[in-house]
């Protein structure tokens, strides 16, 4: 699977592609990467390169837009 | 000269009625006395009897003198020009016993007086009140106008207001004089007459009996000054004291009279036509409507913002507060401006006003999310954190956790007032105040994310300690808000590198899984029900969800994640991945994937089963949980065989390319090419099995 071969067009480089865009991803979500997935990149800059610019731009791990304003009511007195 | 008139007045008054009351002299102005004499006599007579033994020269002369001097401290009036009492004592610094009584006897006097005019006012006000009611009716205006001089001057006097009131003919005439008053100066008077008729709790009942309310909001629109004051006072009166008032206002559409009124420029008239508008519209939905529709909020925020008269803020920030509530009134005065104007008033020196704009606030805050200009009401309310008032801080920290939700602009100039630490010890001191707890937490929860100055934020809940107060917070007892908002502001506090050993330090690692736990045996004790499960507000879901989002970002430093694995999560996070709620399958994905960095954690998660699920979540539309599943199964997939490869890549393919026609065409050779090194290789494996 990790194969040091330069990125062509052929079905296995793919995978490279798969494997790479979902490490940068990870990174760019703030995730840890295992030492090999990091030297994996190092080994594929090229297709590292051609992937950085087409991954989101938006903040992909933020879930849900976080807090909705409390509506306070307070009891009144006259 | 007036006071001698009223003296000669009173002496008069007391001879004729004498004259036709009593025979004797009481002494009331000719000063024989009556009392005991301070000497040895127990005989009480008109004049003084003295025995012929006793009867002097020189006694006579004391006994003359007595009788000067009391008359004399009674009745000064009455001294012939030249006369004085002799003084009788031989130290001058010592009072007589009459000098002593000198001054109760004029008050008793004065009172005595004031008794006998008192019944003159009200014989003469009830002889004239039949003969004025009729005139307040009749067809000649100037009759009328006349009429109701006088009796506006009859209500000057206390005997003759009190008989007016109890007349409810003459109330009634003068409703109607007012209503039908041609001139101005009729008008005046008769809403002078009802002014000075409300003062009185059974001129307040005449009043309304006679259906003044509608003729009084009427008069709202007159264009002489006076006859509002009049007005607008007697209504303010009637709404105060008089039951049944504000129901008599609202149908004679007084509010619709009132709000115009407030583009006045009175301030003491605008006092009362503000506290008008406040007991009309305190629980009553539709009075706070139509002063939304007749453009109240814009008004009373242009008061706030252009008066300094202390009560008619106070009754303005009371209507504002009424207001507040109102879900269509909210945005109204947010729009104009009533943020900014009532932030103005927070640093006076009047508590109640400071208070009551500290409540409206509160209560708009969340429909001024957006708001610009709030620069310096950010800073004050950073500057009240650190009241003792526990009211003050409720506000304060209410208001902000609302302004920095979801705007990163007030999230960074709270930072940069020094909101961090102000927040630290709102919540240090708030103890199990969760009024207070809860929206400092939350509030410190917004200023760590999503800003330029998150991570300084982050660093600084550090330095300021704060680390182990918000841990603390998720002890027991449980008040599930305040354990919301923390378990959110830790996963933001463990963004930051730094934070992650003091975090585990403070125990947040084993206080998180048995929340968890917790919170999860809650759902699936409820999974059966299609009704979710609340306590003090909150579902166990956002508890789950919160906890394992925090342990996700926890995790991410390898000590925390061999602590969080130890504690024999796996098994339920992987079950989490089956969650109908898709943030918790994300934030599950999210922490095994972290886990996953470990081999021997790798082994357990594939050892639970976690493949599968992970498969259907490469399907999901969110792409945080794709990605997140993706880099598990690679992780897990290192030592597996090449079918279970090409399975993941397959399934990758058809998620995170479907929408590349490129790469669909890569898909195909993909596939093909798996295939034809598949039937290779098994053709090999054949060949050499054979031979």
């Amino acid at each position: 699977m990790n194969r040091e071969e330069a990125p062509g067009k052929s079905p296995e480089d793919m995978y490279i592609q798969q494997k790479v865009r979902v490490l940068l991803m990870l990174k760019k979500m703030g995730s840890n990467l295992t030492p090999s997935e990091e030297a994996f990149l190092r080994n594929y800059a090229g297709v590292v390169h051609s992937q950085m610019s087409q991954l989101p731009q938006h903040n992909i791990d933020q879930g849900k837009a976080v807090t909705h304003a409390h509506t306070h009511t307070h009891s009144l007195t006259v | 000269m007036e006071m001698m008139s009223i003296e000669a007045d009173s002496v008069v008054k007391v001879a004729e009625w004498q004259q036709t009351y009593y025979a004797t002299d009481s002494g009331i102005q000719s000063g024989a006395t009556t009392v005991q004499d301070d000497e040895s006599s127990t005989e009480y007579s008109g004049n003084k009897k003295y025995t012929n033994s006793t009867t002097t020269g020189t006694e006579a002369q004391y006994s003359l003198t007595r009788a000067q001097r009391v008359r004399a401290a009674m009745f000064p009036e009455t001294l012939v020009e030249g006369e004085a009492a002799m003084p009788v004592q031989s130290d001058p610094s010592q009072q007589s016993n009459v000098q002593r009584l000198a001054e109760p006897s004029q008050l008793l006097k004065t009172a005595l007086v004031h008794l006998i005019n008192y019944q003159d006012d009200a014989e003469l006000a009830t002889r004239a009140v039949p003969e004025l009611t009729k005139l307040l009716g009749d067809e000649d205006p100037v009759v009328v106008n006349k009429a109701a001089m006088i009796v506006n001057q009859l209500t000057r006097k206390e005997a003759s207001l009190r008989v007016l009131v109890q007349s409810p003919a003459m109330v009634a005439s003068v409703v109607c004089a007012m209503t039908t008053a041609t001139d101005m100066e009729t008008a005046r008077c008769t809403a002078s007459v009802l002014h000075s008729l409300s003062h009185q709790r059974e001129g307040l009942l005449a009043i309304f009996k006679a259906g003044g309310i509608p003729a009084l909001v009427r008069m709202l629109s007159s264009p002489v000054e006076s006859v509002l004051f009049y007005g607008i006072t007697t209504l303010h009166n009637l709404l105060l004291h008089q039951e049944g008032a504000k129901m008599a206002v609202r149908l004679a559409d007084g509010l619709q009279r009132i709000v115009p009124l407030l583009k006045k420029s009175n301030p003491k008239f605008l006092a009362i036509t503000t506290d008008c508008l406040q007991l009309l519209s305190y629980g009553n939905q539709e009075s706070k409507l139509i002063i939304l529709a007749n453009g109240g909020p814009e008004c009373l925020v242009f008061i706030m913002r252009n008066y300094n008269y202390e009560k008619l803020l106070w009754t303005t920030s009371r209507v504002l507060k009424v207001l507040s509530v109102c879900p269509s009134n909210k945005p109204a005065i947010v729009e104009a401006g009533g943020m900014q104007a009532l932030g103005q008033h927070l640093t006076g020196s009047s508590q109640r006003l400071i208070q009551n704009c500290l409540w409206t606030l509160r209560n708009l805050s969340d429909a001024a999310t957006k708001q610009e200009g709030l620069d310096g009401l950010l800073q004050i309310l950073v500057t009240q954190l650190g009241s003792d008032d526990v009211n003050m801080l409720t506000c304060a920290t209410g208001i902000l956790s609302n302004l920095t939700c979801n705007n990163s602009r007030n999230k960074t100039l709270v930072t940069q007032y020094g909101g961090v630490e102000a927040l630290i010890h709102a919540v240090l001191r708030a103890g199990e105040k969760e009024d207070v707890a809860e929206p400092a937490v939350c509030a410190l929860r917004h200023l760590t994310s999503r800003h330029q100055d998150a991570e300084l934020a982050q660093n600084a809940v550090r330095l300021h300690y704060g680390i182990p107060a918000i841990v603390k917070l998720l002890g027991q007892p449980h008040y599930w808000p305040v354990v919301k908002a923390t378990v959110g502001l830790i996963r933001n506090l463990a963004l930051c590198p730094a934070n992650q050993a003091s975090l585990r330090e403070a125990g947040a690692i084993p206080r998180l899984v048995n929340l968890l736990l917790k919170a999860h045996q809650d759902t699936q004790r409820h999974a059966s029900s299609t009704q979710h499960t609340y306590q003090d507000g909150v579902r166990m879901e956002e508890i789950v969800e919160g906890c394992t989002g925090a342990l996700h970002i926890l995790a991410r430093d390898p000590i925390n994640r061999g602590e969080i694995a130890s504690m024999q999560t796996i098994p339920l996070f992987v079950q989490l991945l089956y969650s109908y709620v898709e943030n918790v399958k994300r934030v599950s994905a999210g922490v095994l994937c972290e886990l996953a960095l470990d081999k021997h954690s790798a082994e357990l998660i594939d050892a639970e089963g976690a493949s599968a699920p992970l498969m259907e979540l490469l399907h999901s539309n969110n792409e945080g949980i794709a990605t997140y599943a993706a880099a598990v199964l690679f992780r897990i997939s290192e030592d597996k065989s090449s079918d279970y490869r090409k399975r993941v890549s397959v399934e990758l393919t058809h998620s995170l390319f479907k929408h590349d026609p490129a790469a669909w065409e890569m898909v195909k050779y993909l596939c093909l090419w798996m295939s034809v090194c598949f039937c290779v290789q098994r053709c090999w494996h054949k060949s050499h099995t054979h031979s």
